[in-house]
């Protein structure tokens, strides 16, 4: 028997290598399970899946980022995310103080300035902390202050929430008088500021002073137990991540890595199962045909008419929506594809002559439909699964665009609704909103290619030749 | 006489027809009477021949011989055991001592299956066998019976790599799985070429007498049932006409009907060139939903008088040295000839 | 007597994927006037292909690569598809084709399918073409009445006289019938074989009648033609085949061996062992040979062309 099958399948493969679609088809599928395999190593944010709605998780990324590669194609250069770390460390030891003195440099030779700069420390303990920045042309920004506390918490000072006030100042002996009289501390854009070259323009219409900033980060620590664990200048740059981030600091990137394994797993699943029931079903019912066949026409019919969306969304209201339970629905709706074509596709085959042949050796029904009927659905059963593959992740992403999704997971579609429900279109976040819509597309055709080829193959009315 | 191996008594199929409303209505049944009252014998060990044009009811009566439709009415004894009613074991015993060729050698046999598969099929369902190596062996057995040799170059083929000869070879290997008694053979040589068939059915007389079989063999070509068949019998339109050793029946005819047909088939000979064919019959067949009165050949019929439409139908009745004749007149229009015809043939 | 048709050297291959089939080798036959011609073979002999070739219409990937076909003293050969179309398919020969009966379009009455045909050759008004179907309808022996009907109300008989109507009403001289009677009861095959007959004594015209059955050949063709594997291996008159003196070929004999006869006891049919050769890769010399019952020496070597041996009587074989 293995002779046989393993013959078949050469033929098979030999047709299919033929067809250029199923390649194609082939070739992406394997990228899509290379990607899930891979995911760890792909994403820079490993748990992006877990914490996709935690926001701690996402503070050290800037908002609404453009995607990394922007920078290749535009005249002006957006600075690009980072998290620098020291470049000096000294510790001294001032009567019971301890002091530590960071500095940081960030070379800034971009023509857009980052949306923001923080420095973010980890403090035990009591300390006095002071931060400044200086720019290349000298000036400087200062700001002190003392915090106490007996445990590790995390100090997050930025220049775009905390230091306005101090970049006003700084600005108001260059920048233009009218422009500081119709603006105030609340209004510019203070990192903008810090980074535009000393002049009229300094608070509007910035030009961008390149060269190196310095910050230092002196503390200084009472008591035995406090301590400075850590800390970084986190530049929220204009652009950050393969894909860019979203409104809430997250990287699309690993949000589509991580959102793969979830569209591969809804739509092979949800296909695999709805069309092995429904060939089963159709060919139950064109088998036996008279009243069986009737009675589950009946039920097909029914199915058939029920609206799946409408269902889906009570179901969510319902109960919690997860992803299993979206699964599950879908099963239960999308068996009814295949059933009318394969049960005339039964109809026809039981009037062979064969068929005859079995029964008057006496064939039970299961043998017949087992050994005879199915055997000969299989070619169609496995189109229909992979160009039902699509229309599975399209249901799931349309149902995570109303927002009855499930929220424990990133999926694809969960993506897109976010960039929906921020109006990420009427912000011009283009970076939000395609990459999404085009690794769903991907997908779709993906399988529809694969689809394609086999039924260009299996389907022998298709076939040339 | 010995205890015939098959009895078939008054065996009738009709079939329903859809009907109309108004016919619901109105209690009138359609039916199709494929199969309107057939009786006769097979005995052990000979080969017997049911003969007719398309839709007499020859191949239905196969099948209900083989059971794979159920009587409407009559009844039907294989071995001396009333077998008309039988379900469960019974039937599967039934299925295994009555065996079918079927017409067409390759729709026969799913394609997807190797020869192999094929003959296994009839053990697998009936669990004969310990062992698969003892099943194939079977197989083997069976293929060198029919003279597929070697037999295990056969047994991996698909039907599509095989000869019409050669799978109508396999489909008879098929048959003899399960040690039958009775094959039932329909048109098995029809689609085959003619350098091909006699050698196939040389091949089924061998296979008969090893293994002391009988055939029941299914036909419209009456040349081929005059060489292969002991008996036959020449249905029209659901009733046997006329029944007896095959060149008898042939050479000394005795029904209109048969006679017609006897008139109609064209033989190899030369000198009937410029000849056209005198048919003595009238007419088309008629529909089975609506069988004539009386002897339902009558209106075709150029020796009808009108007692053959008013009196009841003509059952067989022996005519001598077990030749039977289902026609009041026989022996008027034996001796009378063309005297005895009442209308001309128009066909 | 004059021939209406005369084929020279016909040769019609198939070009698959696999190869070349030399479907029908060298063919040269010739058909007279108000005479039927029987080619008789097995499946896979050439016969229908060889009728296709002589309607110039080979089934794809078929291609007629040599030879002449003289109809009434003219080569059709060099003309164009367009001429063949309009001037000769039809018009001077046609062909009843084998299972035509089935292939009436089931949504459409006869008539207009009879309509369809004519009015494709012809320029007629409505009149014309209306009495030209009832004329030949009625040759054929049906009512006015078929004309309403449409193909799976007929019978079967009913329809092969519909598909020979439509074969014969634009009033060619040659026509061709594959296989007409196969699918047919016996008394019906009766019949289209006295109407067949008939139709040649009131028209005038010449047939060539394809089938396999020997039997049918017999009563129905005054010449016969018997081909293998593509080649003709005997030609000749229904008596010098039929005979009591016997045919001529090897094969031929074999065939008439294997035909059961309705009034003999014959105690064994002969057969042929084996197969028809396939034409990717035919046997050398005489085709036949591989199955031959007498071959000799020079058999699988030399390739072996019909002959005369008498008058009107040609075999393709060493031994004669």
């Amino acid at each position: 028997m293995k002779r046989k099958e393993t013959s078949q399948l050469r033929a098979f493969w030999n047709e299919f290598r033929r067809v250029r679609f199923g390649i194609v088809g082939l070739v992406l599928f394997a990228v899509f399970v290379l990607i899930v395999a891979f995911e760890p190593l792909l994403m820079p944010y490993r748990d992006a899946n877990e914490r996709w709605r935690d926001m701690t998780y996402w503070l050290d990324s800037p908002r609404n980022a453009l995607p990394v590669w922007v920078n290749w194609f535009s005249a002006k250069d957006y600075a690009v995310a980072e998290k620098l770390e020291a470049t000096s460390v000294t510790e001294s030891q001032v009567g019971t103080l301890r002091m530590m003195t960071m500095e940081f440099d960030y070379d800034f030779d971009y023509e857009r300035p980052p949306t923001d700069f923080q420095l973010v420390m980890t403090l035990t303990g009591n300390a006095s902390l002071q931060m400044e920045v200086i720019r290349p042309d000298g000036e400087s920004l200062n700001y002190q202050r003392s915090t106490s506390s007996s445990g590790t918490r995390e100090l997050r000072i930025s220049i775009a929430q905390n230091l306005q006030d101090k970049v006003f100042r700084l600005a108001s002996p260059f920048a233009d008088p009218d422009v500081i009289a119709s603006e105030n501390p609340e209004t510019i854009d203070a990192v903008a500021t810090m980074f535009a070259v000393a002049g009229p323009s300094m608070l509007r219409n910035t030009s961008p002073l390149q060269g190196t900033y310095t910050c230092r980060l002196t503390v200084a620590l009472t008591g035995e137990d406090s301590q400075l664990d850590s800390a970084h200048v986190i530049i929220a740059g204009g652009v950050a991540g393969w894909m860019g981030t979203d409104a809430s600091k997250r990287d699309i990137w690993s949000g589509l890595i991580a959102g793969t394994k979830w569209a591969l797993l809804i739509g092979l699943l949800t296909s695999f199962v709805s069309v092995a029931v429904g060939v089963v079903y159709g060919v139950v019912a064109g088998y036996f045909g008279g009243w069986i066949d009737s009675a589950m026409n009946r039920v097909f019919e029914i199915f058939l008419s029920m609206p799946l969306l409408p269902i889906l969304i009570v179901m969510s209201a319902v109960f919690k929506p997860s992803i299993w339970t979206m699964i599950i629905m879908m099963c239960l709706f999308f068996w009814v594809g295949p059933v009318k074509t394969v049960r005339s596709m039964a109809l026809q085959i039981k009037e062979n002559t064969y068929i005859e042949a079995a029964k008057a050796l006496g064939a039970s029904h299961r043998r017949i439909v087992f050994k005879h009927l199915l055997p000969q659905l299989v070619p169609y059963a496995f189109a229909t699964m992979a160009l039902s593959v699509p229309s599975a992740i399209v249901y799931e992403a349309s149902i995570s665009l109303i927002g009855l999704g499930d929220a424990t997971v990133v999926t694809w579609g969960q993506i897109l609704q976010d960039a929906y429900a921020s109006g990420a279109v009427l912000q011009g976040t283009w970076w939000w909103v395609v990459p999404p819509g085009i690794a769903i597309a991907l997908m779709g055709m993906t399988f529809a290619f694969i689809g394609f080829a086999m039924d260009t193959i299996l389907n022998p009315k298709l076939r040339t030749r | 006489m010995s205890e015939p191996i098959l009895r078939v008594e008054n065996l009738k199929k009709w079939f329903p027809v859809k009907r109309s409303i108004r016919q619901v209505l109105s209690g009138q049944r359609t039916e199709v009477k494929a199969v309107d009252g057939v009786s006769f014998d097979v005995q052990k060990g000979e080969i017997f021949g049911l003969v007719g044009e398309s839709g007499c009811g020859k191949t239905t009566t196969g099948k209900l011989i083989m059971k794979l439709l159920d009587s409407t009415d009559g009844k039907m004894y294989m071995e001396g055991e009333d077998v008309t009613e039988i379900s469960g074991d019974a039937l599967a015993a039934h299925r295994r001592k009555v065996q079918m060729i079927f017409q067409d050698p390759y729709a026969s046999m799913n394609p997807r299956f190797k020869i192999l598969d094929v003959l296994m099929e009839p053990l697998v369902i009936h669990k004969v066998g310990e062992t698969r190596e003892e099943q194939e062996t079977w197989a083997m057995k069976a293929l060198e019976e029919v003279k597929l040799t070697p037999p295990d170059e056969f047994l991996a083929r698909h039907p599509h790599m095989l000869s019409g000869g050669q799978r109508q070879r396999a489909a008879t290997a098929r048959t003899l799985m399960l040690s039958p008694s009775i094959i039932v053979a329909d048109e098995p040589v029809s689609m085959i070429d003619l350098s091909t068939r006699a050698e196939i059915l040389h091949m089924m007389r061998q296979v008969q007498r090893e293994l002391g079989l009988t055939y029941v063999y299914i036909t419209h070509d009456l040349s081929t049932a005059r060489y292969f068949t002991d008996r036959i019998a020449v249905m029209y339109l659901g009733r046997i006409v006329e029944m007896g050793v095959a060149g008898d029946v042939i050479d000394n005819t005795l029904h209109p009907y048969s006679k017609a047909l006897i008139e109609a088939v064209c033989e190899p000979v030369s000198g009937k060139v410029n000849r056209i064919k005198e048919v003595p019959i009238k007419g088309e067949i008629p529909a089975a939903t609506n069988i004539p009165p009386g002897c339902r050949f009558h209106p075709r019929c150029v020796y009808a008088v009108p007692e053959c439409s008013e009196q009841a139908e003509p059952e067989l009745f022996d005519a001598g040295n077990g030749h039977m004749v289902a026609c009041r007149r026989y022996q008027e229009i034996l001796e009378k000839g063309d005297a005895a015809k009442t209308s001309e043939a128009e066909f | 007597m004059d021939n209406i048709l005369e084929v020279k050297d016909l040769e019609l291959h198939y070009f698959t994927q696999k190869g070349v089939v030399k479907a029908v080798d060298r063919l040269s036959f010739h058909l007279k006037k108000g005479e039927t011609l029987g080619v008789v073979g097995e499946s896979g002999c050439g016969k229908t292909t060889m009728a296709t070739a002589l309607l110039k219409m080979p089934t794809p990937p078929g291609r007629i690569v040599g030879g002449q076909i003289l109809l009434d003293g003219d080569d059709i050969m060099p003309l164009s598809e367009n001429e063949i179309r309009r001037r000769v398919r039809w018009e001077r020969i046609s062909m009843v084709f084998q299972g035509a009966m089935n292939c009436l379009t089931p949504v459409y009455t006869i008539e207009k399918q009879m309509r369809e045909t004519l009015q494709q050759h012809r320029q007629m008004d409505k009149a014309e073409t209306a009495e030209r179907m009832l004329k030949y309808l009625n040759l054929v022996g049906l009512s006015e009445d078929v004309l309403k009907r449409y193909p799976h109300e007929l019978s079967g008989g009913m329809k092969q006289r519909v598909v020979i109507a439509t074969g014969l009403f634009l009033e060619p001289k040659v026509v061709i019938c594959d296989e007409p009677t196969t699918a047919l009861d016996v008394v019906v095959q009766a019949e289209i074989i006295n109407l067949l007959k008939s139709l040649k004594e009131e028209l005038g015209l010449s047939f060539i009648f394809i089938t396999h059955d020997l039997s049918i050949e017999a009563e129905v063709s005054d010449r016969i033609m018997v081909m293998y594997a593509g080649r003709a291996v005997e030609i000749g008159t229904n008596e010098q085949i039929y005979g009591p003196q016997g045919s001529a070929h090897p094969y031929t004999q074999r065939l008439l061996g294997a035909t059961p006869r309705l009034h003999e006891e014959v105690e064994e049919l002969s057969f042929i062992p084996g197969t028809p050769p396939d034409l990717l890769d035919p046997p050398s010399g005489c085709r036949f040979h591989p199955r031959c019952p007498v071959v000799m020496e020079r058999c699988p070597h030399d390739d072996v062309w019909v002959r005369e041996i008498e008058p009107e009587h040609m075999v393709a074989c060493w031994r004669c």
